[in-house]
């Protein structure tokens, strides 16, 4: 009940807390101690109900439907944890959380001066309890008696739990989400600034209060996505780490519109414009976080993704879009109400080539990005199909071109003056360098002319942002985060260019100890050895080891499939081996058992049944279990001989033969049986199903081999055991990671400049 | 240069990108059909539908591509042959989309979704069996 208790007070308190501040707001400045301690009240209700909640998963109490769902006994503590935002349930409520934790941090900051406090926090207070109301529709505090009503008898605890999907059972998948959370939270707060400012009506210092909440959510966000990239790439094995699924896709699009809102609101801060562009751009940010979320959860993508959707339900649909409807309609009322005064600050710049245009431009062409992802991702809600993932690659491959040109000339550009001679001038160097490194990459085999360019794009920020990163870390270091973060960029469009389009897939069939060549290396299949994981002990897991040679250096590979309980189905995990300039890639597809008799030889029986074979007449008369007991318990151990018996009749005679099977630790060994006088036929028991026998179907397979015809392998093994991989050489993938590493790090230098100058 | 021609400039640009974004995206479409309607388009669709257990399914290591029949929500059968491997969850699927174009009378399967809403949604017999 503690639970439940304290997601209703969280609810009550966070809306007496939008009252007071909205009091506060018209003047009655005695409510904003009230305002604070009723925020207080509810941010500590959620951060309770939270820490009751990790209780609950920590001490195993199963009487909680949520509890029992997602996690079981054998999880580790690392895994325990992530069973909190494994499920849908858990997932709101960790959104809940950061998003309480955050804005006690944003409440305080506000108070710091005047930051429009009460303007800022009624607002964020709205969103902290429609988060909360979510959580009392879908609450991870349910019992299973309540939740399978007269199913489950009142007070019944299970003993144990159903565990968790082993997708998620991974080092990445334990800080991913929390970091996508953190990200998506924080995206509440440039809304609740611009709602705030809207309140106010004063546009011109919430930029800089703002600024360094957008770095902070553009840095998480970031840092959160590609996260998701190398658990994709990493253990997912999809070969890549994008492929353009919804939900990465969901992500990406708030994340490119934050970055846009970063620009433009910079752009503001130099020359005062902008205004109404900055206020929209922050409002679309979060209602697009908001729709990504409906998008991912609602269940209208089951079909076009590899995430797995549950419906939630119709209370957690309708709630969402009601909450996505409340906040446009809250901005459109907003600003139609401050339209007189929003309609005063007309743009005054007239020169066209200035870097506050070149930044509007840019931040114009990440929102087209946004737009085309948006339109290909909400698809299948309008019609009946999707869209190929194709579509995504070709759009925003000139757009990314676009990105990288404009972002190495806006830096050559002066604010509100343009210089041309000057501009020219400072483009000279980069351009020649990037026109040389490109004409290098040509050479070496980048002869797509759009990746060329690519490429050449890419260079020429590269150089730019250099450049000037190297003169500012000798006089202004404060201010470099912008051109680190640059740098990154153009390192990961290099990256992208590299590994997108220049990897080399093959897919191979490696027969046990059999070597082959691929990409100049030897790889063998040494077969297949069982390891334990601390976190699963469920399931039995295999690595499939696979010997590398190259100039007489070895290395062994290991992809793991296994069995998978939880999902009923086969688990595969990719191995990689790292090297400076490329990685070598391989995922397994799947092994192909040994077949110890060729298909047409086999044939089932139902009991009593007669075929015609070859020349001969067989009947399949009935198991022989000599003195075992059907189904006792040297069946169970995997340790035991049976035979059957088969009538069979050729040409002359009719005779009973008995055929025999027999088990050592459930691998079996078949014994060859012959007619008397007849040396054309063996014939082997190969397979029984008792339960086949009893619902009337098949009960037993027989092999029966012609001798006289010729066979291709030694006795009558047909096929090796093989392991089918796909391999591929990933060029220069590195050069992404660490593009990706260095853009998130500029985000957060950033954030210290940005502190810096509102302090 | 005044502000009018950046405004006629600027349209012109997101005019362009809008007719081509429309064009591509018309050409990425990727329909939810059947077999039967398949068989007559030239562009990559999607079917949903069934797999056929007691028909031959296997795979072939020297093409490395996988096959099996279907059957879809019309009940047309057809031979769907894969590039590559068997999928995660084949068999325990409860329905598999198939991404791909028809060609010789076979579906030529780039991609194969397996459908398994079941096995992440909890179900009361689960709790019951503890309970005996």
């Amino acid at each position: 009940m503690l639970g439940k208790f304290l997601i209703y007070i969280a609810f009550a308190v966070s809306v007496l807390s939008i009252i007071s501040f909205l009091l506060v707001h018209f003047k009655q400045e005695k409510y904003l101690k009230f305002g604070r301690i009723f925020y207080y009240a509810g941010a500590f209700s959620v951060i309770g109900a939270s820490a009751f909640m990790l209780y609950n998963i920590l001490s195993h109490q199963f009487q909680y439907t949520y509890v029992w769902e997602q996690s079981n006994r054998e999880l580790g503590l690392p895994l325990l944890i992530s069973t909190f935002y494994a499920g849908q349930e858990g997932s709101f409520m960790l959104w809940t959380f950061m998003t309480a934790v955050i804005g006690i941090f944003l409440m305080r900051y506000l108070g710091k001066g005047d930051r429009l406090e009460p303007q800022v926090m009624s607002v964020y207070s709205l969103v902290l309890a429609f988060l909360a109301f979510i959580l009392i529709l879908k609450s991870p505090f349910n019992y299973v008696w309540d939740s399978f009503p007269g199913e489950v008898e009142y007070g019944f605890i299970p003993p144990d739990g159903r565990g968790l999907n082993p997708l998620l059972q991974n080092f990445w998948m334990s800080i991913h989400p929390p970091t996508l959370f953190v990200g998506f939270s924080s995206m509440a707060v440039p809304f609740c600034f611009a709602i705030g400012t809207l309140m106010k009506n004063r546009y011109k210092d919430w930029i800089g209060f703002a600024m360094p909440w957008l770095l902070f959510s553009g840095g998480i966000l970031g840092l959160g996505i590609m996260m998701g990239g190398y658990w994709a790439y990493g253990v997912l094995g999809w070969g890549g780490y994008w492929a353009w699924d919804p939900v990465e896709n969901s992500s990406f699009i708030p994340w490119l519109i934050i970055v846009a809102a970063i620009h433009t609101m910079v752009a503001q801060k130099r020359t005062g414009g902008y205004i109404k562009t900055n206020l929209i751009l922050c409002i679309i940010a979060y209602l697009l976080v908001l729709y990504s979320t409906f998008l991912t959860r609602s269940g209208v993508l089951g079909d076009s993704s590899v995430h797995s959707f549950v419906d939630p339900g119709q209370e957690v649909y309708l709630s969402l879009i009601v909450f996505i409807s409340l906040f446009i309609l809250i901005a459109i009322f907003a600003f139609v109400f401050r339209i007189k005064t929003l309609k005063k600050y007309a743009p005054e710049n007239k020169k066209l080539l200035t870097r506050e245009n070149a930044l509007f431009v840019g931040s114009l062409t990440l929102c087209a990005a946004a737009v085309i992802i948006l339109a290909g991702t909400s698809w299948p809600i309008i019609a009946k199909g999707s869209i190929d993932a194709e579509f995504y690659n070709r759009m925003n491959l000139p757009v990314a071109i676009l990105i990288a040109f404009i972002n190495g000339i806006s830096l050559l550009l002066k604010w509100k003056t343009s210089s041309d001679e000057k501009f020219i001038q400072g483009l000279f160097f980069p351009l020649i360098l990037a026109v040389i490194v490109t004409i290098g990459l040509v050479l070496v085999g980048v002869q797509d002319f759009l990746f060329a360019l690519f490429a050449l794009a890419a260079l020429f920020a590269f150089f730019v942002n250099i450049e000037i990163a190297v003169r500012l870390f000798k006089k202004q270091r404060d201010n470099i985060g912008a051109y680190i973060a640059h740098v990154g960029l153009a390192l990961v469009f290099l990256g992208i260019i590299a590994s997108a389009k220049y990897s080399k897939e093959e897919n191979l069939t490696l027969e046990l100890n059999k070597p082959v060549n691929a990409f100049g290396y030897t790889m063998t299949y040494v077969g297949a050895s069982p390891f334990e994981d601390a976190n699963n002990k469920t399931d039995t897991k295999y690595h499939f080891n696979i010997l590398l040679e190259k100039d007489g250096k070895e290395m062994v590979l290991q992809p793991v499939m296994y069995y998978s309980a939880f999902s009923q189905g086969v688990m595969k995990n990719p191995d990689i081996a790292n090297f400076a300039t490329k990685d070598l890639y391989i995922s397994p597809m799947g092994l192909v058992e040994p077949e110890t008799f060729a298909q047409e030889d086999l044939h089932e029986f139902k009991k009593g049944e007669v075929k015609q074979v070859g020349d001969l007449s067989v009947e399949f008369v009935d198991f022989d279990f000599g003195n075992m007991q059907k189904g006792g318990e040297e069946i169970q151990s995997g340790n035991f001989e049976m035979g059957a018996i088969l009538k069979v009749k050729d040409s002359k005679f009719t005779e009973n033969i008995l055929t025999k099977i027999k088990y050592t630790d459930g691998n079996p060994e078949y014994y060859e049986a012959k007619m008397t006088g007849n040396d054309n036929y063996s014939f082997y028991f190969t397979k029984m199903a008792i339960k086949g026998e009893e619902e009337g179907g098949p009960a037993g397979t027989f092999a029966i081999v012609d001798n006289r015809v010729k066979k291709e392998h030694d006795e009558h093994q047909v096929t090796e055991e093989a392991l089918v991989i796909t391999a591929s050489i990933k060029p220069f993938i590195n050069i992404l990671w660490a593009g990706t590493i260095i853009l998130v790090a500029g985000f957060f230098i950033s954030i210290i400049r940005r502190r810096k100058e509102i302090l | 240069m005044n502000g009018k021609a950046k405004y006629i400039i600027g349209g012109i640009i997101i005019l362009a990108f809008l007719v081509v974004g429309f064009m591509s995206f018309m050409d990425s479409k990727i329909e939810y059909v059947d077999f039967a309607e398949a068989q007559n388009r030239l562009k990559t669709v999607e079917v949903k539908g069934y797999w056929l257990k007691d028909k031959e399914t296997k795979f072939d290591g020297n093409t490395n591509t996988f096959s099996f029949y279907m059957r879809d929500d019309h009940n047309n059968e057809m031979k769907v042959i894969f590039d590559g491997a068997k999928p995660n969850n084949f068999e325990v699927a409860e329905a598999v989309v198939v991404k791909g174009k028809v060609k010789d009378g076979c579906f030529m399967a780039k991609d194969i979704l397996t459908k398994c809403p079941s096995k992440y949604e909890a179900h009361p017999d689960e709790i019951k069996k503890s309970q005996l």
